[in-house]
């Protein structure tokens, strides 16, 4: 966990409580190339590309409305509509979060 | 001169209700298909306009024209290469914002369109005010608002089409800017593209290659690779100039064009008491109340088409039965009558007697929980549990369709997005117990070893779908997708649509399921005619007798399994001479027999899916594993059932 500024700190998506909100800062995938894993670079790709599709894209406000129990999705809102996450997903997402 | 047949698409996200309008713009005059090759749903239909035959074609509901799914590699290639007339672009205007990501991409493939504002209705009862008027100057594309449940604005939606068609209202659409760093790279490759004529419009190429879109890349790649390096370069330098990659960079612009848009046709009110479907979303989706609800919603839910189906089969069946003097009558005791009453009429009263009363409730259900949004909270519960098999929250529809008959289910393995997640959710399903096994888990564990002989049956089924759903899961290579789905608002379904889908989606059934079942009856008769299956039996005896301890006869009784299941049952029956079975079995053997039965193969309508959905091989492969493996499971129980 990184410290920026007074109250301002990056965090996962996972990490924010229920109800609280944050803008996107990055998402973590895809771009580890290196080491020739091309297929593992090709696969991070379609992951990201996933993601940003559905507006999940760096700059955006997404709020964390609950998470499913035992580790389950997430339910975020964000642009207008109503998202269900896998956590897998939501744990590579970076975001900005004022505390 | 005039042309008078004309094709239309329909493209929009999921649940704006494409199917609605699809169902109103074509009534009874549709067909439902897969695309070629392709385990994605095909839906055309027909209507006639104007002196025009309207050939309409339902895209799938997709987010994006990435090739992250099949559907949206098919949606592009059919817009770019099939060229319809005209697309129609639904459009939720709940949710403008998304949806317009989606509209601006379909105006960079160039071709003709028209927007349909749909769900109006549902905006103004969020307090969302669109001037549509202003929407339309922005995009340059004619948008017409619509409440398809209610039928509104579906005339003008049909003649404001042909009116473009006709080239009497002239479309000048207007596209996305990128920055101009990025606007500057794209013109430079579109001049390259221009010259080597692909099949795709230049700007939009240029766009997918800076985006590092594999598929088309690849094409790219094979006659002209400078340009996909040149598309690289140019990658890394958005790259290097924006810190992210050049894909990100301009999804978020594209995103952003269309928040812009949408902020500047929309007026808020924001809404002061929770609505209902927002209350009934917290309960349903609630961390501890949601899964009881869920699962009290599913049992009632099973319970009542069992309960429905049951008096409907036997109904059914008792009516089939009452023509056979008839047909004795006619073809006589010979051969032929034999075969068209014993294997022909057999194999359709077969299929009548689980299509009918089990699949039709189950299909009208499934599409009502659809449409209303319940199911993807039964998918946003269930992901966590899923995902030990490997598969996410959706793979659960399919799954849950299997314990009513798994033909349904594997045809319900379409919602995964991967073709990998495909097979493999429907190889779970050809492992669930469905209607008829569940008929013999009861009939004959249930009823004559005790009912917690027949719950434990469910529970070995249970725990061997989760190991073998998990040894596929790792053995099959690719990777894993995990869960991200819209959860649109609840509404109420619009019935007519459901029931619609239902018909339709039951003739496909029938075209699957019915020809094999009728071919496999007229064999299996062939084989009681020519006095095969005494010695067929005596050839399986190593396997029914030594390894797994049970009579002969089970042998043949297992051959009619392949039919229906159930038929194991009643073939038992009628080849013993009793239906008290306790007089000839063993309990041990009537374990064994039930364990075998439940997991040995899929019935024959659905091999026939599977090889409709994945093709011979596959279902082949499928077949054959679950044969060998109930035959070992079976001898091993078996075994270990005699030293208790």
């Amino acid at each position: 966990m990184k410290v920026r500024g007074v109250r301002k700190m990056e965090l996962r998506l996972t990490d924010l409580r229920a109800g609280e909100s944050g803008i996107i800062t990055s998402i973590k995938a895809g771009q580890e190339t290196g080491h020739g894993e091309r297929r593992r670079a090709r696969r991070g790709w379609g992951f990201r590309k996933r993601l940003e599709d559905m507006g999940l894209t760096p700059g955006t406000r997404v709020t964390v409305v609950k998470s499913a129990p035992f580790n389950g999705p997430l339910e975020v809102y964000v642009r207008g509509s109503r998202l269900a996450l896998g956590r897998g997903m939501a744990d590579r997402i970076f975001v900005e979060v004022k505390r | 001169m005039k042309k008078n047949k004309i094709t239309i698409a329909l493209a929009g996200n999921a649940n704006v209700g494409k199917s609605v309008i699809f169902n109103r713009l074509t009534g009874l005059h549709q067909h439902i298909g897969n695309w070629p090759g392709k385990t994605v749903e095909k839906a055309e239909g027909t209507l006639h306009f104007k002196g025009y035959t309207v050939d309409v074609i339902d895209l799938p509901g997709i987010y994006s024209l990435s090739t992250f799914s099949l559907e949206e590699l098919i949606s592009r290639e059919y817009i770019a290469v099939e060229r319809p007339d005209l697309v129609i672009n639904i459009v939720d205007a709940s949710v403008l914002e998304r949806n317009l990501f989606f509209t601006l991409q379909l105006l960079e493939l160039e071709t003709p369109m028209i927007m349909a504002l749909n769900q109006m209705d549902i905006a103004k009862k969020k307090g969302i005010k669109i001037d549509h008027e202003k929407l339309q100057k922005l995009l340059g594309i004619p948008v017409i608002p619509t409440v398809a449940i209610s039928g509104k604005g579906i005339y003008e939606l049909l003649e404001k089409s042909v009116e473009v068609i006709e080239g009497k209202e002239k479309i000048k659409s207007v596209k996305a800017r990128y920055g101009e760093e990025i606007e500057e790279k794209i013109e430079k490759i579109a001049r390259m593209i221009k010259k080597i004529q692909f099949k795709y419009p230049a700007r939009w190429t240029a766009i997918k290659l800076l985006e590092e879109d594999e598929e088309v890349k690849k094409e790219i790649l094979k006659t002209n690779p400078e340009i996909v390096s040149a598309a690289e370069k140019f990658a890394r330098e958005i790259e290097e100039i924006h810190g992210h990659s050049c894909s990100t960079v301009i999804t978020s612009e594209r995103y952003e064009v269309a928040g812009r848009i949408a902020r500047e046709v929309q007026e808020i009110t924001p809404q002061i008491k929770p609505p209902m479907r927002e209350r009934i979303h917290a309960l349903t989706t609630h961390r501890i109340l949601g899964y009881p609800i869920m699962a009290i919603s599913l049992l009632l839910i099973f319970f009542s088409i069992f309960t429905f189906g049951n008096h409907a089969s036997s109904l059914l069946s008792d009516l089939f039965y009452g023509l056979e003097p008839i047909f004795g009558d006619i073809f006589g005791a010979g051969i032929a009558g034999k075969l068209i009453w014993g294997g022909a009429m057999e194999g359709i009263i077969a299929g009548a007697t689980v299509a009918l009363p089990y699949i039709v409730p189950f299909y009208f259900i499934l599409y009502f929980l659809e449409d209303s949004g319940y199911l993807s909270r039964i998918a946003f519960l269930m992901d966590n549990l899923m995902h030990k098999i490997g598969l996410h929250g959706k793979a659960f529809i399919p799954v849950m369709l299997g314990f009513g008959c798994n033909v349904p289910g594997c045809l319900g393995c379409r919602i995964m997005e991967t073709e990998r997640e495909r097979l493999l959710a429907a190889f779970v399903v050809t492992l669930v117990p469905c209607a008829a096994t569940t008929a013999i888990i009861l009939g004959l564990v249930g009823a004559f070893v005790g009912v917690q002989w027949a719950l434990a049956l469910y529970v070995v089924d249970l725990l061997i779908i989760f190991i073998l759903g998990r040894i596929a899961f790792k053995t099959l290579p690719g990777e894993p997708t995990a869960l991200i789905m819209e959860m649109h608002d609840y509404k109420v379904p619009h019935l007519e649509t459901v029931l619609k889908q239902t018909w339709f989606r039951l003739q496909e059934f029938i075209k699957i399921a019915f020809p094999l079942i009728i071919v496999g009856s007229l064999v299996i008769k062939m084989a009681e005619i020519l006095n095969l299956l005494g010695p067929i039996a005596n050839v399986l005896s190593p396997i029914t007798v030594t390894w797994l301890g049970l009579p002969v006869i089970t042998g043949i009784t297992l051959i009619f399994g392949v039919l229906r299941k159930e038929l194991t049952l009643i073939m038992l029956a009628t080849l013993l001479g009793t239906t008290n079975f306790a007089q000839v079995m063993s309990p041990v053997q009537m374990v064994v027999f039930t364990l075998v039965a439940m997991l040995y193969i899929p019935c024959i309508a659905t091999i026939a899916a599977l090889v409709r959905e994945f093709g011979w091989k596959k279902a082949l492969f499928i077949t054959v594993f679950e044969i060998m493996f109930a035959i070992l499971i079976g001898g091993i129980a078996f075994r270990l059932l005699m030293l208790v």
